[in-house]
């Protein structure tokens, strides 16, 4: 009978995968951000923080639609609360990567040369746990279909251990980052603020990555 | 004046009507899956659900055509009112044939008695005019009832309208007593259990597939095995089925200590037979990184087998709703005296078959497509647990004679499969809307026969 393709409501993991991808759209755009902090070309980091704005608008709007078609009366094979709590944490993703493109706006940093290496390395840890969060979050939707069981869900768990192991080296780096700027003379104050920002922000968006892969192994896990 | 044979022309036209309407709607319940994943094309699709829906209605549809004809408002209960002026010591619960109750009058007053017998006939003849009329109330109301629950896509169960249409012009009639509540109780019964039946059989099935199958460490190799298996479960169901207290002019009522053992080689064959055949052609191993689609491949292969037993199932309890109260007319025409317990001739199951396969060939290609479309979600694992569950508790039921929605149980079936985390989402506004349509089908479909039938009386005269 015909009611029975109506059903099936809109699966939200689609959509999930699909914020997931756009969100790291943003995370993906501190890189260059970080190089026009070191290059100091304020033009172009205003630039980028148009573009960073547009992106996490975007996500806000998936966002929005999975949110939408979240209500009460659909029948998930996954806590309703967990696809909340997993939308929430990639939404604070998407904040934080926000955060620090404003952030870098507001006054150029004269970062002396032997701090570049540690913040770009900083950069590339944060946007690598980015990375490796996304790789996680594109096989949501296959999971489901797998019915959350067998070799996919295995591999999938792994990739979380990752997630989270990067998080770990990417609080080391950020760390050794701050001793460096707190002690260093070529700065002044306010940068060090700026800085300070800066690294929160990156922070931020690792922690989230990291709770975003607990939230979905808690999803698999659930049996 | 309606003659007998007007009215059984005109309980024919409706009788196939509904037959058409159910097998143009319907029928994408069974192959809607199969079309969707490709398994199968339009035209085998139509071809194999047209075979096993009339062979579901042919060799299994006689319980339930029972149940509808006679088993709810029994003919005897429509006897004139007059017969309850012989004061018998009768039981309580019904009224009495008049012919019964000369039969039964004391020894003594036998010329009384022989004064009945004349107006007994006669008021046989009336009883089965009353039956006949009334059928064809429930026919027309029915047939009118689907068409504007359609019209406003409110999804109607044929089943429930049926029933709610027989009820209807029995209790205005004769009055509540004149039906067997009893029967009637069991029946509404079966349309809550058997939901939840499909669910929970889905349920297990799809938990036993994800544990055994899905979670092993080799997939494929487990569902080599339990693809043959689903299969001989179906061919030893469908078998037990048509043998066991099948239809006695084909001598197919063989008791259970026969029928199983003959039921259990076919199945075993089957099995057997399939197991061999996947064996020849998975010759080749994929790649491990393929491994869940190789599976659901598997399941993919089984596909139209449940899609058939579904249509099976389907025709065994559907076919009733068209033949059932036709039947009831049918007596007038043959002049018998209306039986106490209805007895479907084979014709008239064949006949309602084949206006079902009439309705899937013309119209129900339609509806497949619509359905196949949008009904993605269900994999091949997903759509063998949940159409093997529903097909089964149809079945059961159809032997038991209890006309079920086949649709109600395949939602509940698809609900049993989203509770073992089978679906990305499920939407319980449809269910709701599918509850609240129940609800209001039987008194709609009561009152609408209700109505037609005074007319149909008033003409009659």
């Amino acid at each position: 009978m015909r009611d029975l393709s109506q059903i099936f409501g809109r699966s939200p993991f689609e959509t999930l995968t699909e914020h997931a991808r756009k969100v790291h759209q943003c995370v993906a755009l501190i890189h260059p951000i970080a190089d026009a902090i070191i290059a100091g070309n304020s033009d172009r980091l205003k630039e980028l923080q148009h573009e960073m704005s547009k992106t996490e608008y975007e996500a806000d709007l998936l966002k929005d639609q999975i949110r939408q078609h979240l209500p009460h009366r659909y029948f998930l094979p996954v806590g309703r609360e967990d696809v909340a709590r997993f939308l929430a944490q990639m939404d604070t993703i998407a904040d934080y990567a926000e955060d620090f493109a404003v952030v870098a706006t507001f006054r150029t940093i004269k970062l002396p040369a032997d701090l570049h290496a540690d913040f770009m390395a900083l950069v590339e840890k944060v946007a690598n746990v980015s990375e490796s969060l996304l790789n996680v979050a594109e096989h949501v939707a296959e999971l489901q279909k797998e019915a959350f069981v067998g070799a996919e869900a295995d591999d999938v768990l792994a990739k979380i251990q990752d997630v989270c192991h990067m998080e770990w080296e990417s609080d080391k780096l950020s760390r050794r980052f701050a001793r460096k700027y707190y002690t260093s003379q070529a700065l002044d104050p306010v940068e060090v603020l700026l800085l300070e920002k800066l690294c929160q922000a990156l922070g931020g968006i690792a922690d989230h990555a990291e709770n975003v892969g607990k939230n979905l192994r808690l999803m698999i896990t659930r049996k | 004046m309606l003659t007998p044979t007007v009215l059984f022309v005109l309980a024919l036209a409706a009788g196939l009507y509904m037959a058409w309407n159910i097998g143009a709607n319907d029928v994408a319940n069974a192959m809607g899956t199969s079309v969707g994943s490709g398994a199968l094309s339009f035209r085998r699709a139509i071809i194999l659900a047209g075979i096993f829906e009339f062979c579901g209605a042919f060799f299994v549809g006689s319980n339930v055509a029972e149940t509808i004809q006679g088993g709810i408002v029994s003919p005897r209960a429509l006897a004139p009112r007059r017969a309850s002026v012989v004061k018998t010591p009768s039981p309580p619960g019904g009224g009495r044939a008049a012919a019964s109750a000369a039969a039964a009058a004391p020894a003594g007053a036998e010329i009384r008695a022989a004064e009945l017998r004349e107006p007994g006939r006669e008021a046989m003849r009336k009883t089965a005019m009353k039956l006949a009329l009334g059928m064809l109330a429930a026919l027309l109301a029915a047939a009118v009832w689907l068409n504007i629950a359609t019209f406003f896509g409110q999804p109607v169960s044929t089943t429930h309208t049926i029933i709610g249409a027989v009820i209807g012009f029995a209790i205005v009639d004769t009055g509540l007593a004149s039906v067997n509540w009893w029967a009637m109780g069991k029946i509404v019964g079966s349309w809550i259990i058997s939901p939840l039946a499909g669910g929970i059989v889905a349920y297990i099935l799809y938990r036993c597939i994800r544990r055994f199958v899905l979670r092993s460490p080799q997939p494929i190799h487990m569902a080599e095995r339990a693809v043959p298996l689903g299969f001989g479960a179906v061919v030893l169901i469908i078998t037990l089925s048509i043998l066991y207290k099948g239809l006695p002019r084909l001598r197919l009522d063989l008791p259970l200590l026969t029928a199983l053992p003959l039921a259990l080689t076919a199945g075993l064959v089957a099995a057997v037979t399939a197991r061999t055949v996947i064996y020849r052609r998975m010759r080749s191993r994929p790649p491990p990184g393929q491994r869940y689609d190789v599976v659901e491949r598997w399941f993919g292969r089984i596909q139209p087998v449940t899609a058939c037993y579904m249509a099976f199932a389907h025709g065994a309890n559907d076919v009733a709703n068209a033949v059932g109260p036709l039947a009831g007319v049918l007596e007038l025409v043959s002049g018998g005296e209306p039986a106490a317990r209805a007895v479907m001739p084979a014709w008239l199951l064949a006949l309602g078959g084949a206006a079902i396969v009439v309705g899937l060939a013309t119209y129900g290609h339609k509806v497949i497509e619509a359905v196949g479309k949008k009904i993605t979600e269900i994999t091949p694992s997903r759509g063998f647990s949940a159409e093997f569950a529903t097909a089964s508790t149809v079945l059961v039921c159809s032997k038991l004679g209890l006309p079920i929605s086949t649709t109600f149980v395949l939602v509940g079936a698809v609900m049993g499969v989203g509770v073992a985390r089978g679906f990305g989402a499920i939407d319980l506004r449809v269910i709701r809307r599918i509850l609240t349509s129940w609800v209001i089908t039987i008194p709609v479909a009561a009152i609408l026969s209700a109505l037609i039938y005074c007319v149909l009386g008033a003409i009659e005269g």
